[in-house]
């Protein structure tokens, strides 16, 4: 028989029995393993789900938007002669009943007679696209969210007054095929035909229009071979093309952040479990250490004692990894069940491996960072101690040779949770993060039971008792202080973020932020425009500039998809950017490099740029970014630097011109309306949108409500998650109450026999219970404070603002979970007759 | 303090070669209060086939001077041969290998393990061993200790007095030419006890194993080749049986 046969039957046969001293692992194991393989399946799934509909989400094989203007014909023919094509009208307008007063800002689709080229628009009444959206007498048809039709109190038959024209609602939209998968939305959908948009005059030069053009190709074309033919042919076109590959860009952005979050918040949970796993590992192996002794006795060697309780624990870690892999695999339908209809995919069912693999591999790795120092302690056991009264677990390290072990365990966790995020940055701030808490924690506990030891000693027996079981050798103090703390400081950091988020977009933005942005303002309406908005009583400020929307093309030479820019400021080189010029200065802008160029500059193109974007793009002062505007490619050198706080949601632009490069380019004017609340920022908005149907008004207090709103469900769906680490933690709690109840009963036997009552008895455990849970809460609140006060002045430049309800909670749930676990497990202690266990002693 | 005479052992005899030779053994360990002298300079050499006893008050040394010949405590100055290997100069391992080889040990609490059947416990020394048939040969050899119709029960279904017999069971299995026997009676009551001795030494006789056995029944002790009295860490009497002096 190998020494690994040995081990393994040795292992099995000491396993009978022991699955009871394994709960906390199993738990502990099986929530990480969970948490990471679900998140990682529902990931998978939605991108496969992505996949399988890409065609349908994209409108086509392949899509091209342009802004601002329409296909040049040439490119235009090479489109149709490649496939069937639809195109498509986007872009923000007002609508209002014919027969009313309300209005809101929509978002307009004009579509033509071959859409959709994939799938099909579902309306209710049933009915054919086109039959819902033709022109009967002189009269369009629309089609509309239901949103819409609750916000106008309009319904079908209805009016409906977009522009110039007078549409007549024919049905509700239940599925529209390509709608873009976006959380925020300006406003609902409208849906007319190419003609319809045509009647209400508010498509003119500049307005913020945007062109999709989608091509079906005939089966067999090679669609990223087309794309690539068609853009050399067309070097300046200035579109972007998007393939099947790419069919929900930013869905696909946000589904890859937000596993990223998730799969921290399971690597948490599972690091917290892995003081569990410490934990019941070395309780597991106290209580065998007679055992361990008589196998050394009977001739085993150091080795073999290691691998017989290694693979035990590894065994048992497969039986947390199946559980963990299990309740992951089934995440994917039940999100589907529980989010239906949230996504506009359907999740595909089915097993996804690789992150059930990988979650897998995270849990194994964890056992073994946390299994291997007190299995390497456990071989010291000494046989000798078999012929004394007393057997006691060694203490001590263990030999270097596990050390090491643990060590690269440790070290693969690492290097996988960089795989696993994908993100350098994140996956070292994590690690930094987890190896700094870990060292706070321990720091802080320590100094805690230092200064618990040096205080004077309660005259109260029962008090004593608590605080000495506090900070006794092998108390679980540290562990549970660790574990549940580090639960409780991210709900902690989570709800002092989130307080002060709330804070700066309920009170603070609002004092600065404007009332209303009005876009598509033609160059011509400028003046009455602002005649009729100074006249309105109430408004205080108004702000204008012209407005042209450009794409980055080459930064300092580079083509752009070539430049890997920081994740943080990705969004400035994908997509279309306003562009403004200014001779002046903005009002409240700040230079922070280079100068701002004389009022009267005549030279070759200089733009002021946004300080931030241009460190996360790694350029400075004299280096060039060219820019398609409208199909002509503008190479402009970075002439000055601008800081930009985009909190105050004031005009602010990444990029500004200097005078003589974009007046000639068409245009509009975008203003900004500052107005005292109420009545007259109503009346601003009803005086511009009945004089300038073409403009449209966007009200920042509903864009606001819109974030405070996003705000919150993103921070209940933290708080739930973070709460799996919280879970994790009273795991770890329920174990050291577990482990303790042996030395409860025999104290509370001790304090019966000498004659205290079970009520004293009651008091010392809850004054003990009581105190941890108040320690707890205390480090937790201390060290998610630090952090939160850090996420919010540091990264978020704002203002801190203390929140003690989180800190108030913080201790409520800590105190909740020690107590309460601690009285419940130790209950039995307080039934027992003191007899019958001094018998056995 | 007490001082006799050490009458020589069957091995000073010259008779046999010696399976147990300890030389002025001393073992001192630290503890808060200071050193302890647990062992002041032992002599002892045991004969094959030698039934030795070593009796004393608690405290005494005698466990310790078990746990030395084990390999399971090492001196501190002093040489310890047994079985012809010096285990002052051998690792953990080999320690562990010769007490697999050579030693079969009895305890009072029995250290059975409590997730093994019986049959599992007396086959771990032989399975240590690397020998394939180790569960025929314990199932023999618990036939031999009377528990052939309770191999597939564990420790917590049998008696004290079955869970002792299982551990002789298991300390006879690999034929060791030691064994060491630490108060095997001590945890149960008279009868058994005495059916336990008896087995002890019907095994013992058959397998010619050398047996030393620490007890503080002097009736025990008395039915031994030899008596080895240690009081404070040092031997204070040795008296060699009445029937062994006839046949020397």
């Amino acid at each position: 028989m190998t020494q690994l046969t040995l081990a393994l039957a040795l292992a099995r046969r000491e396993l009978r029995g022991s699955l009871k001293d394994f709960r906390v692992f199993l738990a502990c194991l099986a929530l990480g393993v969970a948490a990471i393989a679900g998140v990682g399946s529902v990931s998978d799934a939605m991108h496969t789900g992505i996949s399988r509909d890409a065609r349908q989400l994209l409108g086509g094989d392949l899509s091209i938007r342009m802004t601002h203007r329409t296909m040049p014909s040439e490119a235009r023919a090479m489109l149709d002669a490649a496939g069937r094509v639809s195109e498509a009208v986007t872009m923000r307008a007002m609508a209002r009943p014919s027969l009313g007063d309300r209005r809101t800002l929509v978002e307009l689709k004009a579509v033509d007679g071959t859409y959709p080229l994939v799938g099909s628009v579902s309306l209710d009444p049933a009915m054919p696209l086109a039959d819902a959206l033709a022109e009967r007498d002189g009269t369009h048809g629309t089609i509309i969210d239901p949103s819409l039709a609750r916000r106008l109190g309009v319904s079908i038959g209805d009016k409906l007054r977009i522009g110039e024209h007078d549409f007549e609602i024919r049905a509700e939209i239940v599925k529209e095929p390509d709608r873009t998968i976006r959380f925020a939305t300006f406003g609902p959908r409208v849906m007319i035909t190419a003609g319809g948009l045509a009647e209400t005059g508010l498509v003119t030069e500049g307005s913020l229009v945007n062109y999709h053009y989608r091509i079906a190709f005939p089966p067999g074309t090679d669609a990223g071979a087309w794309s690539q033919k068609f853009d050399e042919a067309f070097p300046t076109g200035g579109w972007r093309i998007r393939g099947i590959d790419n069919a929900a860009p930013g869905f696909d952005r946000f589904i890859g952040r937000v596993t990223q979050f998730l799969t921290l918040v399971g690597l948490t949970a599972l690091l917290v479990g892995g003081v569990g796993i410490a934990n019941a590992v070395r309780g597991f192996l106290d209580r065998r250490t007679g055992t361990i002794a008589t196998l050394k006795c009977l001739g085993a060697p150091g080795d073999l004692i290691f691998a017989v309780y290694l693979a035990q624990v590894m065994i048992l870690a497969s039986v947390g990894v199946l559980i963990g892999a299990a309740i992951g695999a089934v995440a994917p339908p039940l999100t589907a069940y529980l989010l239906a209809g949230l996504f506009p995919v359907n999740l595909p069912l089915g097993l996804y491996w690789k992150p059930i693999l990988i979650a897998a591999l995270f849990g194994y790795v964890t056992t073994l960072a946390f299994a291997v120092w007190p299995l390497g302690r456990a071989r010291e056991v000494r046989a000798a101690q078999l012929f004394r009264a007393l057997i006691v677990p060694p203490d001590g390290l263990p030999r270097p040779g596990y050390i090491a072990l643990t060590a690269v365990a440790a070290a693969v966790l690492a290097v996988m949770a960089f795989i696993a995020t994908d993100d350098a940055k994140l996956a070292g701030f994590f690690i930094a993060g987890a190896l700094g808490v870990l060292l706070i924690f321990g720091g802080g506990t320590s100094l805690l039971m230092r200064l618990l030891r040096r205080l004077p000693s309660p005259r109260h027996p029962g008090l004593r008792l608590a605080i000495a079981n506090l900070h006794r050798p092998g108390s679980a103090t540290p562990s549970v202080i660790l574990s549940l703390g580090l639960g409780l400081t991210v709900l902690v950091t989570v709800a002092q973020v989130q307080t002060n988020m709330a804070h700066q977009i309920t009170q603070q933005i609002p004092k600065q932020a404007p009332s209303y942005f009005f876009i598509d303002i033609q160059p011509h309406q400028v003046e009455p425009f602002t005649k009729l908005v100074e006249a309105v009583a109430g408004v205080e400020k108004l702000e204008r500039t012209p407005m042209v929307r450009g794409r980055i093309v080459r930064i300092a030479g580079k083509p752009v998809e070539q430049v890997k820019p920081d994740k943080d400021i990705a969004w400035a080189v994908n997509g279309d950017r306003g562009l403004t010029y200014s001779a002046r200065m903005p009002d409240g802008a700040k230079v922070v490099a280079g100068e701002w160029w004389p009022e009267d500059y005549a030279g070759p193109p200089l733009i002021s740029f946004d300080a931030n974007v241009a460190r996360g793009l790694g350029i400075g002062i004299g280096d060039t970014i060219t820019l398609n505007v409208l199909g002509r490619e503008i190479t402009a050198t970075i002439g000055n630097l601008r800081h930009i706080d985009w909190a105050t949601l004031g005009m602010n632009f990444v990029f500004v011109f200097a005078p003589g490069t974009l007046e000639a380019a068409p245009h509009s004017v975008i203003s900004a309306v500052y107005a005292e609340p109420g009545a007259a920022e109503e009346a601003v908005q009803r005086a511009v949108t009945d004089a300038f149907p073409n403009v449209s008004a966007i009200r920042v207090k509903d864009a606001l409500d819109n974030a405070n709103r996003i705000l919150d469900a993103v921070s209940m769906a933290v708080r739930t998650t973070a709460s799996v680490t919280l879970l994790a933690g009273i795991f770890v709690l329920a174990g050291a109450v577990a482990t303790g109840q042996h030395r409860r009963i025999h104290d509370a036997v001790i304090l019966k026999v000498l004659g205290a009552a079970r009520w004293r008895v009651v008091f010392s455990y809850l004054a003990e219970y009581a105190l941890l849970g108040m320690l707890t809460a205390v480090v937790a609140g201390l060290v998610g404070t630090v952090i939160s006060r850090f996420i919010v002045t540091e990264l978020m430049r704002s203002e801190f603002v203390i929140s003690p309800n989180a800190i108030v909670l913080t201790a409520v749930i800590s105190l909740i979970c020690t107590i309460g676990l601690g009285l419940f497990g130790t209950w039995k202690a307080l039934g027992l007759k003191a007899a019958p266990l001094l018998r056995n002693e | 303090m007490t001082t006799t005479t050490v009458k020589p052992s069957s091995f000073a005899r010259g008779e046999t070669q010696p399976i147990i030779d300890l030389r002025d053994v001393r073992l001192n360990l630290r503890s808060a209060a200071g050193e302890v002298n647990i062992l002041r300079g032992i002599n002892l050499a045991v004969a094959q086939g030698d039934m030795v006893s070593v009796v004393g008050p608690s405290g005494a040394g005698k466990s310790t001077l078990m746990m030395l010949v084990a390999g399971l405590e090492t001196a501190s100055s002093g040489q310890v041969t047994v079985a012809g290997r010096d285990l002052s100069v051998m690792g953990e391992d080999a320690l562990a290998a010769f007490r697999r080889d050579h030693v079969g040990i009895v305890f009072q609490a029995f250290r059975l393990i409590p997730t093994m059947s019986a049959m599992e416990n007396v086959a771990i020394p032989l399975e240590l061993a690397g020998e394939e048939d180790a569960f025929d040969k314990a199932r023999e050899s618990l036939g031999l200790v009377g528990l052939a119709e309770r191999v597939h029960h564990y420790p917590d279904q049998l008696s004290g007095g079955e869970q002792q017999r299982v551990a002789i069971a298991r300390a006879f299995v690999g034929k060791p030419k030691l064994l060491l026997a630490d108060e095997p009676t001590g945890n149960l009551d008279r009868a058994t006890g005495e059916d336990i001795v008896e087995l002890l030494f019907d095994l013992r006789a058959r397998h010619g194993t050398t047996l030393v056995l620490i007890t503080h029944d002097e009736g025990l002790a008395q039915r031994c080749d030899r008596m080895v009295r240690m009081a404070d860490g040092r031997i204070v009497e040795e008296t060699i049986a009445e029937s062994s002096r006839k046949s020397a």
